[in-house]
């Protein structure tokens, strides 16, 4: 039989990557390349490169299990249905629908998110949220508000346009990697690289100017450079008149933050932030990136508007080199978002709390009613869960018993659930918790579309069968809303596009026959559109088609450090692991090569504790205690600590307090101590 | 026409590593080597001229094939002297000898086309002609001042 080779996009990252996975005897054996695609030239990084080790992997979930004692028995796809149906079912007549959450994947397609929200929602539950509150939330509801739209800007190869490129808060060297050639070919053509970041990260590599910030600075740093931007006179008034509203607030506000001001709070000599400043302001074009770094914070919302204040007050966004860029973390984060897999938003980004939203999905899905109004987000879900508020949970390829703050308290709170039920490709820690266990198709066992952090819509095809009698989660979505008394019928991922093609409007024109070779770039509003790269080149989809300058106060974090807990602990990723790493854990080629959880601590510090390198030690926050091998460097600075968050031990420490507006949990600072074991 | 390294560019993502052992039956020619916390640089065969794994291989297993330091493994005895000769430590033995082989049969090195930062390819001047632009670029700019 000859090799055969499927385009796919790969399953790890937001940069929507494609690869070939080849196929010989309907078992996947190779991965081939792909030179054409436009943001990886053919690239993949170490986890595509180890992708299919865990398609195969003995672990995977094959077949449905419920609980039995301490352990599961198989049971068949009738009688998991059979368990859901009752239980779930009994649940949402004896408490309504506001008694059950839902956990909709930024992992799986568009066409089944959407099929996921609408599942929730048609059932009467606002309850329905994915893990972007943990990554993303704050730009969704910044961008939304200051730029009317939340994604990158700007496509990922126009990067080497950019002749400033200013990287806050991101680790993209390690964790989006195949964005660094882009950068690298604007560093060829002379560009300017900023970095701003707690560590010197492998990204602060990369550096012309680097800026090593205290965490959770990141307003004290954005407003001071604002602050020289403005005084020097260095702003686009052009620009400012034309496009924003609200400079003069700002203007106000700024007044505040001198350079010297700025530097006292951030650790960050006043001259390297007035260079910095500079070099971003005079630029012909300069865009800005960012991630969990300006995020994962109390302060997460107010970070991202002083980030789109920085390009509004310089005009630096809607051309080529310019832009906004949040850098999305999951395959499809960006998409689970557009399909309003949102707490606060239905398909599209329509508002939840706008009765016209309502009205209009209600009429498109043909049901009497739907629920208006924000639902609990997926960090309010595990307090609801604790209270009992929550009684049921519906979770699909998330993992928060690891991911989310605070683990051992979000352990405690899942299981208080009266039921549970976890869709997933492997037994997760969540999964450990569960009453019924669905197995899923992995990304190149079903098809659909994947919306990467640069908004461009990709066609992922099924390469091999799903193994034993997991299926793909569009199909088990669908027989779930069955057993519930919904009627979802979609043979297929392409059905469900086409409904997507209808309401939601950034999609009208992205249908499945367009969607071969490297997809479309949305808003794509009707078929003959070509796409839309670059985002806000004709102002913004505000009203007068103004952006709004929103001037924002450097608050703290929610901890400090104190004498119980000197060191300010920050959590990060690792080049070779993924996010709650219940993939790349499985994956020997990636484990072999960081296999254990590790501390970084600066090398003054260790020896002032006695602590050796290699040596393992106690970590300990008021929420937890965990070991760690002792990573000594002088990466990090002077009272600050890093643990990256793959490994189960790291979010048993960090905080649950939460940004108030988009409630994603801090974190990226908890005060921490740290001791030799002996 | 072996692999060269533009090493301003390698961002230590390991990516070689993992692609090379991918392609090679589970066992990689490419380690990532870390400087500190500053620079990392991946090591592999530098396919030299006068490549003294060859002298030191009495089988003939190693030889010189063009550019190429070629490597036939049912010649291999196993005896490490390769590896001992090898002043770079590129070439290991695990039972037989193994080192970088090009991707022979490849139009190019599985290495070039995955690494994300472009800091691998075949062309000897390409690292110099980059830093050359950026130079070139570094004063254009100055002398422009930027844009207002």
């Amino acid at each position: 039989m000859p090799k055969v080779l499927v385009p796919t996009i790969c399953p790890y990252c937001g940069a929507g990557c494609g690869l070939f996975v080849a196929v010989e005897k309907e078992q996947a054996t190779g991965i081939e390349y792909m030179p054409e695609h436009p943001a990886s030239e053919g690239a993949l990084c170490s986890k595509g490169n180890a992708a299919l080790e865990v398609l195969y992997h003995e672990d995977r979930l094959q077949h449905p299990l419920k609980r039995k004692g301490d352990g599961w028995a198989r049971i068949s796809w009738d009688e998991a249905l059979d368990i859901i149906e009752s239980n779930l079912g009994g649940i949402l007549r004896k408490y309504g629908p506001g008694s059950v959450g839902f956990l909709a994947s930024s992992k799986c397609t568009n066409e089944e998110n959407y099929l996921i929200e609408k599942m929730a929602r048609c059932l009467g539950s606002k309850n329905v949220d994915n893990c972007a509150r943990l990554c993303h939330a704050p730009s969704v509801v910044g961008l939304n508000r200051t730029l009317g739209a939340a994604g990158m800007t700007n496509p990922i190869a126009d990067l080497a346009n950019s002749k400033c490129i200013f990287i806050i808060g991101s680790n993209l060297a390690e964790n989006h990697p195949i964005l660094t050639r882009w950068i690298h070919a604007a560093k060829d053509a002379g560009a300017v690289v900023i970095v701003a970041d707690p560590r010197m990260t492998h990204t602060a590599w990369m550096a012309d100017i680097f800026l090593q910030l205290k965490p959770g600075t990141d307003v004290a740093l954005l407003n001071g450079m604002a602050n020289v931007i403005i005084k020097e006179g260095l702003t686009d008034n052009e620009y400012i008149t034309k496009w924003t509203r609200g400079y003069e607030d700002l203007v106000r506000v700024i007044k505040d933050y001198s350079p010297e001001k700025a530097a006292e709070i951030t650790g960050i000599s006043a001259g390297d932030i007035i260079r910095a400043a500079r070099a971003y302001a005079i630029s012909p074009a300069s865009a800005i990136l960012y991630s969990m770094g300006i995020t994962q914070h109390t302060t997460g919302t107010d970070n991202v508007q002083a980030i789109s204040n920085m390009a509004l007050i310089t005009g630096h966004l809607g051309k080529p080199g310019t832009g906004v860029m949040p850098l999305r973390g999951q395959n499809n984060v960006q998409g689970a978002c557009d399909m309003g897999a949102l707490a606060e938003f239905y398909p599209g980004y329509k508002r939840a709390d706008d009765p016209q939203t309502i009205k209009f999905f209600a009429e498109a899905w043909g049901v009497d009613s739907l629920p208006a109004g924000r639902g609990l987000t997926a960090t309010e879900m595990i307090d609801a869960a604790a209270s009992g508020e929550i009684k049921a949970m519906y979770i699909i390829g998330e993992d928060p018993a690891n991911s989310d703050p605070r683990s051992n308290y979000t352990r405690d709170s899942l299981e208080k659930l009266d039921f549970l039920v976890i869709q997933d490709i492997f037994i997760t820690a969540t999964a450990q918790l569960a009453d019924v266990l669905l197995p899923a198709a992995a990304w190149a066992e079903k098809e659909g579309s994947y919306t990467s952090t640069e908004r461009r819509v990709q066609w992922s095809c099924k390469a091999i069968e799903p193994p034993g009698e997991a299926k793909p989660d569009l199909e088990i979505v669908c027989s779930v809303a069955g057993r519930l008394g919904l009627k979802l019928d979609y043979p297929d991922a392409a059905s469900a596009l086409a409904e997507i093609n209808r309401f939601v409007p950034q999609y009208s024109g992205i249908t499945r026959e367009r969607l071969n070779g490297f997809g479309l770039v949305w808003p794509c509003p009707s078929s003959d559109h070509p796409g839309t790269p670059i985002l806000h080149a004709q102002g913004f989809k505000l009203k007068d088609s103004k952006a709004i300058i929103m001037p924002v106060h450097y608050k703290p974090a929610a901890e400090d450090v104190s004498r119980e807990y000197p060191f300010i602990l920050t959590t990060g990723r690792v080049t070779v692991h993924h996010n709650a790493g219940s993939m790349t854990r499985r994956s020997p080629s990636l484990m072999e090569r960081e296999p254990d959880l590790f501390v970084e601590i600066n090398t003054a510090d260790a020896s002032k504790l006695g602590i050796a390198d290699g040596e393992e030690v106690m970590i300990s926050t008021q929420r937890g205690k965990t070991t760690a091998l002792a990573r000594l460097t002088d990466r990090v600075k002077l009272g600050v600590v890093f643990m990256p968050f793959h490994f189960p031990g790291t979010n048993v420490l960090t905080a649950d307090f939460t940004d108030p507006e988009a409630r994603i949990p801090e974190f990226k600072v908890s005060a921490c101590k740290i001791s030799r074991r002996d | 026409m072996p692999v060269y390294i533009d090493i301003s560019r390698c961002i230590g993502c390991r990516s070689c590593e993992v692609a090379c052992k991918r392609v090679h039956g589970g066992k990689g020619h490419v380690n990532v080597h870390f400087a500190g916390d500053q620079a990392s640089v991946p090591l592999f065969c530098h396919h030299c001229e006068e490549a003294t794994c060859t002298m030191a291989c009495y089988t003939g297993a190693l030889s010189k094939d063009g550019e190429r330091t070629a490597f036939a493994v049912e010649k291999c005895t196993g005896c490490g002297l390769c590896r001992l000769a090898c002043p770079f430590g590129v070439v290991w033995t695990d039972k037989l000898a193994h080192k970088c082989d090009l991707c022979i049969g490849n139009e190019v090195p599985t290495c070039i086309t995955t690494c994300p930062a472009n800091a691998l390819s075949t062309d000897f001047d390409l690292a110099s002609r980059r830093a050359r632009t950026r130079a070139a670029m570094a004063v254009a700019h100055r002398a422009h001042g930027g844009r207002r």
